[in-house]
């Protein structure tokens, strides 16, 4: 088991060092060695540590943030169709951000307001699903669903009041993009941070995936669980969609696909989904950068379409 | 006298050397404000210049530094030799690294039109920014000659300031007297787009005689409804197309064969580059749109004379 984590994290730093090695200018691997000694031209510094490095965190950040939460909230609801972006997070996210856009606000605060509309939609959500009844994960999909609905009208609402000088930039946002992520830091911060609180508490997890009611007969206590979980996945997505806009499907796909090859025990996967999740957008970014250079490709795009075939032919073999 | 005047030259040419050596430093500098409001200095003229958008291209030909343009973003299509240079990506998604490679010594920049997290990361990465989008004909001639300051190209660009200046100073006095004419200028058709009076297209329509329908309204490019143009009934439609060739953008209209525009033949295609980049080229536009807005003139006028002819007959 420890193996497969093993060579998930060679895995990830191979796709790592071949993002740092390719781009639209060609950095010839003598010259990439003698950055690393911190020698080199001020050119190939830059386009290595301020271009590419930073470049790369993000992407790794975000894509693990994104299949983290996804994990998580596939446990939580006991349904494989959840994801961050299946609830409304990303789409309160989006609001957030596309709010701050419309008023002409700088890039931190459009971070700032993204920020606040992934925790808004997160509260919102579990409020209504909690409701005076029982919290049921079909009823907080459900709620999930429809908010997300709900966001994504105003999404279109905005869109279609904005001055048209400004749609450029926030359709590329919506569109998910590591070029216009300022700080790869938050991702990898709380990426990291994550991982090691949510490892203590993966044997829970594993009991909670086969029901509330058997977990609480094993004396997990569940609805603390339960809140935790929703919080700390809002929390990830909401700095995933800040770092670089919403990028969907990561979330969806990589813990399905780790589980059809590790099997579905939380310690393996969440770790497991933090890696892969990371590799998959830093290799989708490398992609996106240098396939039709100089032009440049939203990642989203590559992940959907890297993503896709991989998804199907698992499934598919599983059977 | 001669002789004289030429010795005051001189001792007046030694003072300024004399009085200007200590502050030689800042006076080598090029300073110049950009559409921002920033100020930016550069040590010597700018010989290594990219450009993020068509229009920024377009402007430093015009400021007489085509020849210091690197690289420029897609669709930089004017003039011919603009699409001889290479592409660093678009406009919204720039190649950093492609740009980064070139080592520019000044990025051009579009206001509206560039993605502020990757302008933000070329300022941290100590290149210089200059951000344009004028929105008057006067800030096309204040652009293009800061252009030609930060360049060090002065004598073309301010020449080709003083030629823009000069040609929209004719043709305002060409048409200020001409017969005002309801227009509507559809800059999209699905969702149905057009100006109002604060867009530069807005501009070109008033200085034609021409009279914005939805000259009033609070954005400067409007979304409207078909009925909102059905219920001002303009006396000529206008259009962008490639090249000012008639496509299939105004069939709609045709519809309404009640609508004046359609009944007296008033609808119009204008080449759509000239006319929708604050550039020089500015001039040719008005004088398409003028051109058209005469025709218009012309065709109401033969229908009025018929309609009186035919009252006279009876």
């Amino acid at each position: 088991m420890t193996r497969s984590l093993l060579s998930l994290g060679v895995l990830a730093l191979a796709s790592m060092a071949l993002a740092l090695a390719l781009g639209s200018v060609t950095v010839s691997p003598g010259d990439l060695w003698q950055v690393i000694q911190g020698e080199g031209s001020t050119l190939h510094r830059t386009l290595l540590l301020d271009l590419r490095l930073p470049r790369t965190l993000a992407a790794f950040g975000t894509g693990g943030l994104l299949a983290v939460a996804g994990a998580l909230m596939q446990v939580l609801l006991r349904n494989p169709l959840a994801d961050p972006y299946v609830l409304g997070l990303s789409g309160g996210a989006a609001v957030g951000a596309l709010l701050a856009m419309l008023m002409g606000m700088g890039t931190l605060i459009i971070s700032g307001s993204a920020f606040a509309g992934a925790m808004l939609a997160t509260v919102l959500v579990f409020g209504l699903a909690h409701g005076t009844g029982s919290w049921t994960p079909s009823r907080l999909l459900l709620t999930g669903v429809v908010v997300a609905a709900g966001w994504g009208a105003m999404i279109t609402l905005m869109l279609a009041i904005t001055p048209s000088y400004k749609l450029p930039g926030m359709l590329y946002w919506l569109m998910g993009d590591v070029s216009y992520a300022r700080s790869p830091w938050p991702a990898v911060v709380v990426l990291a941070v994550a991982v090691v609180l949510i490892m203590p508490l993966a044997r829970n997890l594993n009991v909670l995936a086969r029901g509330p009611m058997q977990a609480a007969a094993l004396g997990v206590s569940v609805r603390p669980l339960e809140w935790t979980i929703y919080v700390l996945a809002s929390l990830l997505t909401a700095t995933a969609v800040t770092t670089a806009g919403s990028i969907g499907f990561v979330g969806l796909i990589v813990p399905h696909m780790l589980r059809l090859i590790l099997g579905n025990d939380q310690r393996i996967i969440l770790p497991a989904s933090a890696l892969a999740g990371g590799t998959l957008l830093v290799l989708a970014d490398t992609l996106a950068r240098t396939m039709i250079a100089p032009e440049q490709l939203p990642v989203g795009v590559i992940t959907a379409l890297l993503g896709v075939p991989t998804f199907l032919y698992l499934l598919h073999r599983s059977r | 006298m001669a002789f004289r005047g030429l010795n005051f030259r001189f001792a007046l040419g030694l003072l300024t050397a004399f009085l200007a050596h200590p502050i030689s430093a800042s006076e080598i500098q090029r300073c110049a404000v950009d559409d921002t409001g920033k100020k930016l200095c550069l040590a010597a003229p700018a010989q290594r210049v990219i450009t993020l958008s068509p229009g920024a291209t377009e402007l430093m030909y015009a400021a007489g530094a085509g020849d210091k343009v690197m690289a420029v973003v897609n669709y930089s299509d004017y003039p011919p030799a603009a699409l001889e240079l290479p592409l660093i990506g678009s406009h919204t998604r720039v190649d950093m690294e492609a740009l980064m490679a070139l080592n520019p010594d000044l990025v051009v920049t579009w206001v509206t039109g560039n993605p502020p997290a990757q302008v933000e990361l070329l300022q941290e990465l100590g290149v210089s920014t200059f951000a344009i989008e004028p929105r008057t004909f006067a800030g096309v001639s204040s652009v293009i000659e800061r252009l030609a300051t930060l360049a060090g190209t002065e004598p073309e660009g301010f020449d080709e300031a003083e030629r823009f200046r000069v040609g929209i100073a004719a043709l305002t006095q060409q048409y200020a007297g001409v017969e005002p004419i309801p227009v509507f200028y559809q800059v999209w058709e699905k969702p149905l787009m057009t100006v109002n009076n604060e867009h530069l297209i807005g501009k070109v329509l008033k200085l034609c005689g021409g009279v914005n329908v939805f000259g009033d309204m609070q954005r400067l490019i409007p979304r409207i409804s078909a009925e909102v143009v059905l219920q001002a009934d303009p006396d000529a439609i206008l259009t962008g197309s490639v090249d000012g060739v008639s496509d299939d953008q105004l069939d709609e209209w045709k519809k309404y064969a009640g609508l004046t525009a359609v009944e007296k033949n008033n609808l119009f295609f204008v080449p759509a580059s000239p006319i929708s980049r604050p550039t020089p080229r500015l001039l040719d536009a008005i004088q398409s749109v003028c051109g058209k807005l005469t025709i218009a003139r012309e065709n109401l006028a033969r229908a009025r004379d018929k309609m009186e002819s035919a009252r006279e007959n009876l």
